[in-house]
């Protein structure tokens, strides 16, 4: 007890979460009997609060005191959660910022929506945290669980439901794969703790058992970075989905996943072998498992892409090809590649969410997805057309764009642990990118509008949602000093236990 | 002599879950195949006797026995015309599904006898739920406490989903 007690300090971004939704909740409630003017502004207000709240606790945790397990060996406070604490807390925000100018969630009541997001946000932060089995699935079936529910969100809505049911049943199969994988393995092991299944399975060999398990944990994972051959909901769902919402999965789940990526397989597979770097243990080759998935994802992510003519559709299959790129990372086997995947994801929010900003701003106008219908933006609206220029060549990569930054990470860490070939496959695949990318911006620059349209207008809040998510992209470069501190705070993560 | 009545007991609980579970999914009418599933569940919550988990096996009955398949039935019951539908879907792609599904059965006895499992010596079962009490309050808080908000989520969105249809009228 004393233990929870003493607990509670590291885990203060959760509570102030957790007592926000208890707000939202009763005010939701109280509002529903007796409407005021303007309780969606209160509700949204009181969510807004909670994240900025998350945020700033988080921030200040970020590098201080030491690595430190949490509720009894349940969490781990280190460097991974400390950094990807604050990319859940963000990536809220911005979405919640995007539902206000959603014209899909116009006149719909937020209540439940907001408070599905507080949830799924502190759930994200119990995934990067967790380093015991039982926590690990619990975390991940909260999220899966409220990921549904947003995804359903608008019941009226053919797509929406089509996408909601969807989702479940490839949740549901591919979480019911993973944890018949960790019993598997708690079976083999004889604890839950990874630091203990580790220590199990240093003592001898497991063979196809093991590798079995790490086919089926790699399902229950892959199936939340949406890394192919489990990416089979990801285009539906994105599509169907309101599109804050889209923004949200194609950002938050997907980081949360690959912090529980690196706490299964770097923490509970494999031992630290010395400078940062990490040894299989056990027997199963499980990098060379990871280098299959990663190939194949972003070879698949991009090419599929390449066909799209649904901006939703086609941003779905560019976040599937940019978890190949992390997943290349993956490969890495040393806390260089860790460093590389925070370092990507925090750009990869900004670049991300920006362009499904502009695609959320465009469909208030246009009330359209297709590509084709954003014909003539540069002339109707150059402001639009120049921040969509921005997260795409982010997105592509090209400097002096903080997406460069991020590649420049990934491949680094990847040619440093002698993988070449690998970073030969990546930057082919980056160079398709580049294709369906520009094909956005050729059809807002170049082609003509049927008719005369009309300039495009916007509210003081979209273009402060535009500001705040363009100007990370564009000082990339300046990125360097809090990026450093970010890495550097993130070489704690294999040294505790 | 009392292991061969033992193991004799076993394997007549595993027939009786197998054969009961194959009667859900292939059974035609729904209140047989619902009824089908209480001995299954049943016949589960004696292995967990079997293995020395007294707390288990009570909360197997209590929920799934006496929880879940009460509303279960009740929601038949209360259906207008259940009886006559026909829920079985048709089976398309038999042999692949077979095939697959008996892949997927031999690989798991392969995996299952080939792996050193790490099996615990349990001596002699006693009561458990009263270390089960105190891990749910000391070690296990933090899950004990997950395992609620999710289940606040889910009563949340089942309420959610309730509503919306009824207030739409279709």
């Amino acid at each position: 007890m004393s233990d929870a007690l003493q607990s509670l300090p590291r885990f203060l971004p959760e509570l102030i979460l957790m007592g926000a939704l208890a707000v939202v909740i009763v005010a939701d409630l109280l509002t529903q009997r007796r409407p005021l003017k303007n309780s969606t502004d209160l509700l949204n207000g009181i969510t807004l609060v909670g994240l900025l709240g998350a945020l700033v606790t988080s921030w200040q945790a970020l590098g201080a005191g030491e690595a430190q397990s949490l509720f009894a060996s349940m969490l781990a406070d280190d460097g991974l959660l400390g950094v990807f604490r604050p990319i859940f807390c963000l990536t809220s925000i911005v979405v919640l910022l995007l539902s206000m100018r959603s014209k899909e969630l116009e006149g719909v009541r937020l209540g439940e929506m907001l408070a599905l997001l507080l949830t799924v946000t502190a759930a994200l932060m119990w995934m990067a945290g967790s380093v015991n089995l039982v926590m690990i699935y619990l975390s991940l079936e909260t999220v899966s669980v409220a990921s549904y529910l947003m995804v359903g969100y608008l019941s009226s809505d053919r797509l929406s439901n089509e996408a909601s049911l969807k989702y479940i049943l490839f949740g549901a199969v591919s979480t019911g794969a993973m944890l018949f994988g960790l019993s598997l393995l708690y079976g083999m092991t004889g604890t839950l703790d990874l630091y203990g299944v580790r220590a199990a399975l240093a003592e001898g060999t497991f063979g196809p058992g093991l590798l079995f398990v790490l086919i089926l944990v790699a399902a229950g994972i892959g199936f939340k970075i949406a890394a192919a051959p489990f990416h089979f909901w990801c285009p539906d769902v994105y599509t169907g989905a309101p599109t804050p919402v889209t923004a949200f999965l194609s950002v938050g789940p997907k980081a949360a996943g690959f912090a529980i990526l690196i706490r299964f397989f770097y923490l509970g597979l494999a031992e630290p072998a010395g400078g940062g770097a990490i040894a299989p243990v056990g027997g199963a080759d499980w990098q060379m498992l990871l280098m299959i998935l990663a190939v194949i994802t972003m070879t698949l992510g991009n090419v599929a892409a390449l066909l799209q003519t649904n901006v939703k559709r086609l941003l779905a299959y560019s976040s599937i090809a940019h978890a190949g790129t992390m997943l290349m990372a993956a490969c890495v086997l040393s806390v260089e590649g860790v460093q590389a995947i925070a370092a990507y994801l925090a750009i990869y929010l900004f670049m991300n969410l920006g362009a499904f900003a502009v695609v959320i701003l465009a469909h208030r106008v246009t009330g359209s997805f297709e590509i084709g219908s954003y014909a003539g933006f540069w002339k109707r609206s150059p402001l639009l057309t120049v921040a969509m220029g921005i997260f795409l060549f982010s997105l592509m990569g090209i400097p002096p764009f903080a997406g460069f930054l991020a590649k420049w990470y990934v491949f680094a860490a990847v040619i440093n642990a002698g993988l070449g070939w690998l970073a030969v496959i990546g930057v082919l695949n980056a160079a398709v990118a580049a294709f369906y990318y520009v094909k956005i911006l050729r059809v807002m620059v170049i082609d003509e509008d049927a008719g005369p349209a009309p300039a495009l207008a916007f509210s003081r809040l979209d273009l402060a949602l535009l500001v705040l998510l363009v100007v990370p992209n564009i000082l990339g470069l300046l990125f360097w000093g809090s990026l450093d501190r970010v890495t550097e705070y993130s070489q704690t993560l294999l040294e505790l236990g | 002599m009392e292991s061969m009545a033992s193991a004799a007991i076993f394997y007549g609980v595993a027939a009786l879950v197998l054969g009961s579970a194959l009667y859900v999914v292939v059974g035609k009418n729904l209140v047989h195949s619902a009824f089908a599933l209480v001995a299954a569940f049943f016949g589960v919550a004696v292995f967990y006797v079997y293995l020395g988990a007294d707390f288990l096996a009570g909360a197997q009955v209590l929920i799934y026995v006496g929880g879940i398949l009460t509303l279960l039935l009740f929601g038949v019951m209360l259906t207008n015309r259940i009886y006559n539908l026909n829920l079985r879907s048709g089976a398309i792609q038999v042999v692949p599904g077979a095939l697959s599904a008996g892949l997927v059965f031999a690989l798991l006895v392969w995996i299952i006898q080939s792996v050193e499992w790490g099996a615990m010596d349990s001596g002699d079962p006693g009561p458990t739920s009263e270390a089960i009490g105190r891990l749910l309050m000391g070690d296990y808080l933090l899950p004990f406490e997950i395992a609620s908000v999710l289940l606040l989520i889910a009563l949340m969105g089942a309420a959610m989903l309730v509503r919306r249809r009824g207030k739409s009228g279709s």
